[in-house]
């Protein structure tokens, strides 16, 4: 599903460069789900913008199902986020003139693909059956993150990258929406790469990986 | 002043630096509005003390005039004998008109330089004695000022080349002051120059009451003492004039201001979370008002300063052609050389910092007062948003309710241009509610069917106050243009038309020297005459206004076409028969209708000298610019009733309008007994009147440019703030997958449907504002009317040209949007 082979990436900084990674590695296979975990400032949200293309790289290739983003124009990787990948961020990113129904319907209706039974699954399961009218500013911190979770996993991605997605909620909800996300993930059929800083949320998922130096090592199966 | 405030004032100046274009828009507001609005501050100020001078002509204050009471030239005799008895402030005048090879018309004056006073030539520069005997012997001196050697393209020391193939005196290039546009020499070099040896008039300097009643009892009967009344008529006559010329100006400021106001709404937007800040770390509110009022008086410096120096270079370029039109229309001379005033800038300073305050303290002040952000910002500023549109809509509508009130009750250009400022603003003000309800019927009839059209509509709301101002500025713009350039197509449709009728003769003949029998011997003329209309009359004061009673010849081919305005008969021709046979009728031009009130129908007595004589007023003509009153009468009542009517010269019609036919008329003048510079073409009067009417006109249409740049510099502005402030969102936007080309079509689409409702809205209210101008305005300060010409393409030709700079704006918006989101897209997830 995901490989990554031999990255480096730095930053141009006028005090030298930030070198984030060097000849970093990793593999992942379709339907599984990773826990990202490392230190402030280790490079695990530079490793999610790289793989969703937002940013370059320096050298080395990403392969989303066989296909290199690595050489793909703008445009080409538009069009692979719209229909592969989606994003989960800390912040909740919703479209604030936009009602609720409509934010979950967002990138399925971009990429038009829609699924009225697995809508309804999703609402349902998040319990976003009463919001569906409002707009975002009206509902709570934890109803947004659920809102965006429903958008991430409308339109059945192939990938879901997802950055810290609990770091705005307090604990118990964090916990509530961590058990909710991986368990649609599975039912989606999606592969899921997470960013986090606990190990417990990390036990929801099938593997861990560390970041650290630069490179990732394993840490064992939860 | 403490480190701390030193802090608090570099937090708060450091935004202008890290948002250089908003800094850039600020400043271009200030400019172009203060720029525009001193421009024609500058010209009128000119304008002013232009006539505070008018009279004194050459130097000399003329308190009296000698005029010929038949309207023929003076001899020299008569002055020779006039400064023998000791009028030492007396001195003679010719005044010419010649044209050019090329057909340009010149005006000449001259005078007798041994009898002025010493302080003509004196000027500061060069040699005075030298000069001065240089003008006063052969081959003499032509003094061209400045601006007319330059449109001739005259080199010192030039020969200017006359249409008779006569040469001017040498030419010396410098401005006089009171000279405009006219050429200056001595008596003798006119004389020389135009074969003459009379003198059109003599001009009475400063005179003592007993020394007068001598000169009056001293004056052949021939001769009369006008008084100089000129001064305050020309105050009266312009002041229309300069009225309109100020509403156009303080339009442009307005809509300067806009953008100022714009551009500042941003700038304390975006300074919010710094204020903010400041506070929570212990600056005191007092503290952050005092930093925003000094950086208010920063940019009003600024702002005046620079404003007055765009403006001074505006002025310059179309004082020239102010002054041009104001010589040609009113007699008025405007010196073209701009006299810079102190007083200016200091008016332009507190205009500025008053504009700022409104849109930069008072919002600071509002938004401390509130004493901390809402929690809910988004909900609060869309609320707020609403709300502001409510009051906009209610203030709309009460300036409505009152420039409807004041419609009937308009009498005069300050009161008209009241309206107007009331009507423009009150339709600016109502935009950003229609708006709004343009968006709410897009979105209910798009609205069940895409998800698309629903995110397109939705982000039409939030663009809509950041677009707000941008487009009432735009609305503004269009509005005057469309008002104006109606005004201008309809009086140049008119005066074009009018001008083919009132000018049809081939040559106009003026002398006082011309046998007409002579002239007119049908044996001589047979080879080249087809037809000819002389004139005479008789001026007064009627009402209060210099009035000209006319004598013509009601059988003439341009008497019988004369463009009536209103008429008692059946029809016009019915009327203008009327007038040919019936006795005691008369034509006033509309002036008289409409400044002094005279109805169809009704008599008036005017002094004859045979005793007061009933007039009934049977139509009324139209007269393009004439400030005075007109009456025409046949020809023989005025002879009749008038023995002091002096000749108003001679129309010819001739054969052929070929060059040969133009020289035999020319010869038969001659042996008439007229003069070069007597008579002057068709073809030079109607290029001279287009000219006059041309450069009356170009200031008008510069300020309706300038006003136009103005906004789309507003537009573009608001454009680059709202990207500036939407960025991490479009970012949000692109992680979706949306494209480039989708995620610019929904920043465009919804502008588009604003600058479409906001051209729609200019339409009809460009047609009323044009319908003011012609139908009010005009007729309470100029006293005359045409028809409105209302014409759809300049409206369409408009639109296009909004198109283009919405095209315009939007490609520079893409273009920095595509430039910052690599940035934006990296940045994206972290908190703001
Ligand atoms: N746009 C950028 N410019 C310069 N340095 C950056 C940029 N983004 C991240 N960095 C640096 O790269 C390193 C990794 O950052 P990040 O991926 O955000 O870490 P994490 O998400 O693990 O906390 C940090 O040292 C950070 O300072
Ligand atoms: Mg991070």
């Amino acid at each position: 599903m995901l490989s990554i082979q031999n990255l480096n990436k730095s930053f141009k900084q006028a005090e030298g460069d930030v070198v984030v990674f060097s000849g970093l590695n990793f593999e992942m296979a379709t339907g599984t789900s990773v826990a990202l975990l490392g230190e402030s400032g280790s490079g695990k949200s530079t490793l999610l913008h790289l793989i969703a293309g937002l940013d370059q790289v320096d050298s080395g290739e990403i392969k989303i199902d066989q296909s290199s983003i690595t050489s793909m124009s703008e445009a080409a990787l538009a069009e692979m986020r719209r229909h592969q990948v989606s994003l989960v961020f800390q912040q909740f990113h919703l479209i604030s003139t936009l009602d609720i129904i409509d934010n979950i319907r967002f990138q399925a209706a971009l990429c038009q693909r829609f699924d009225s039974d697995y809508e309804a699954l999703l609402i349902d399961r998040l319990g976003l059956g009463k919001q569906l009218k409002k707009f975002p500013h009206q509902l709570s911190r934890g109803q947004q993150q659920r809102v965006a979770i429903a958008r991430s996993l409308l339109h059945k991605p192939a990938l879901v990258l997802a950055d810290e997605p609990t770091g705005n909620l307090d604990e118990q909800s964090s916990l509530e929406v961590m058990a909710l996300f991986s368990a649609l993930v599975k039912n989606a059929g999606s592969s899921l790469l997470m960013v986090t800083h606990s190990r417990e949320m990390a036990s929801y998922l099938d593997r861990s990986v560390l970041l650290h130096s630069g490179k990732l090592g394993e840490i064992g199966a939860a | 002043m403490q480190p701390s405030s030193v802090l608090v004032l570099k937090a708060v100046f450091s935004h202008y630096w890290r948002h250089g274009w908003q800094t850039l828009f600020l400043l271009v507001g200030l400019i172009a509005g203060v720029g525009l609005w001193s421009a024609v501050q500058i010209i009128n100020q000119q304008a002013r003390l232009s006539y505070e001078q008018a009279d004194s002509l050459l130097g000399v204050q003329a308190s009296y005039w000698i005029h010929s009471r038949t309207g023929k030239a003076i001899e020299v005799d008569d002055y020779i004998h006039l400064r023998r008895a000791g009028f030492r402030q007396i001195f003679p005048v010719v005044e010419a008109e010649v044209s050019t090879q090329q057909g340009q018309p010149i005006s000449i004056i001259a005078t007798d330089l041994f009898a002025l006073p010493n302080n003509l030539l004196d000027s500061g520069e060069g040699d005075t004695a030298s000069d001065w005997l240089s003008f006063v012997q052969p081959p003499y001196r032509a003094w061209v000022p400045r601006q007319l050697a330059e449109e001739l393209e005259l080199q010192p020391e030039d020969q200017l080349l006359l249409r008779d193939g006569r040469r001017f005196p040498p030419a010396l290039i410098k401005s006089h002051s009171q000279q405009g546009r006219q050429v200056l020499m001595d008596i003798a070099a006119a004389f020389a120059l135009l074969n003459r040896e009379t003198f059109s008039y003599l001009v009475v300097g400063n005179i003592e009451a007993d020394q007068l009643s001598q000169l009056e009892s001293l004056l052949p009967d021939r001769l009369e003492l006008i008084e100089n009344q000129q001064h305050l008529d020309l105050q009266e006559l312009t002041q229309s004039l300069h009225t309109h010329l100020s509403a156009m100006s303080l339009l442009s400021f307005a809509v300067g201001l806009f953008i100022v106001f714009n551009a500042v709404r941003f700038s304390l937007w975006y300074r919010r979370p710094t204020f903010m800040n400041l506070r929570l770390m212990g600056a005191s509110s007092s503290l952050l008002l005092s930093a925003v009022l000094i950086e208010t008086l920063l940019w009003s410096f600024v702002g005046a300063g620079a404003g007055i120096v765009v403006g001074l270079q505006i002025g310059k370029v179309l004082l020239p052609g102010l002054g041009a039109s104001l010589h040609s229309l009113y007699d008025a001379t405007v010196d073209t050389q701009l006299i810079w005033q102190f007083d200016t800038l200091l008016k332009a300073w507190g205009i500025t910092l008053l504009g700022l305050l409104w849109a930069l303290t008072w919002p600071l002040y509002q938004q401390l007062k509130r004493n901390s952000l809402p929690a809910n910002l988004i909900s609060r500023a869309s609320l707020d948003e609403r709300q502001s549109r409510h009051y906009l809509a209610l203030s709309s509508l009460a300036l409505i309710g009152v420039s409807i009130f004041l419609y009937p009750r308009i009498d005069d250009a300050i009161s008209g241009f009241l309206l107007l400022g009331l009507l423009l603003f009150g339709a600016a003000w109502l935009l950003p509610t229609l708006l709004a309800f343009t968006l709410r019927l897009v979105s209910h009839l798009t609205a069940d069917r895409q998800l698309i059209a629903r995110w397109l509509i939705g982000d039409g709301w939030a663009q809509l106050p950041a677009l707000r101002t941008a487009m009432m500025a735009l609305l503004l713009a269009m509005t005057a243009n469309l008002g104006v350039g109606t005004l201008v197509d309809s009086f140049r449709s008119a005066f074009v038309g009018w001008l083919e009728v009132r000018q049809s003769a081939d040559i106009y003949l003026r002398s006082s020297k011309i046998d007409y029998d002579r002239l007119l011997d049908p044996q001589d003329s047979s080879t080249w005459l087809a037809d000819s209309h002389r004139r005479i009359g008789v001026t007064s004061r009627w009402q209060g206004r210099q009035t000209l009673i006319r004598g013509v010849d009601t059988g003439a081919p341009d008497s019988l076409k004369l463009p009536l305005a209103q008429w008692s008969g059946i029809t016009p021709e019915a009327t203008l028969k009327q007038w040919q046979s019936e006795e005691n009728t008369l034509l006033a031009n509309e002036q008289v209708h409409y400044l002094a009130g005279l109805q169809l129908g009704e008599t008036i007595q005017l002094q004859t000298d045979k005793g007061l004589i009933d007039y009934r007023v049977i139509g009324f003509f139209y007269d393009y610019g004439n400030p005075n009153f007109q009456f025409y009468l046949p020809y023989d009542e005025v002879v009749n009733y008038w023995t002091q009517y002096h000749s108003r010269g001679i129309a010819l019609w001739l054969k052929k309008n070929d060059e040969a036919t133009q020289l035999l008329a020319e010869k038969a003048m001659r042996e008439a007994g007229a003069e070069t510079g007597d008579w002057i073409l068709q073809s030079q009067v109607r290029k001279l009147s287009l000219n006059i009417f041309e450069r009356t006109f170009t200031i008008t249409a510069a300020m309706n440019a300038l006003t136009m740049i103005v906004a789309a510099i507003a537009l573009l502005a608001s454009l680059l703030a709202i990207l500036q402030e939407r960025l991490p969102q479009f970012a949000q936007w692109r992680a979706l997958g949306v494209r480039s080309r989708e995620q610019m079509m929904i920043i465009a689409c919804p502008i588009l449907i604003f600058v479409l409702v906001a051209w729609l809205l200019a339409i009809p209210l460009g047609a009323v504002l044009s319908w003011i101008l012609i139908h009010k305005l005009n007729i309470v300060s100029f006293g005359w009317s045409m028809p409105m010409r209302w014409d759809m393409l300049p409206a369409i030709q408009l639109g296009g040209v909004i198109l283009l700079v919405v095209a315009a704006t939007l490609m520079l918006a893409s273009w920095q949007l595509r430039r910052r989101m690599p940035n934006a897209l990296a940045q994206l997830g972290e908190l703001a």
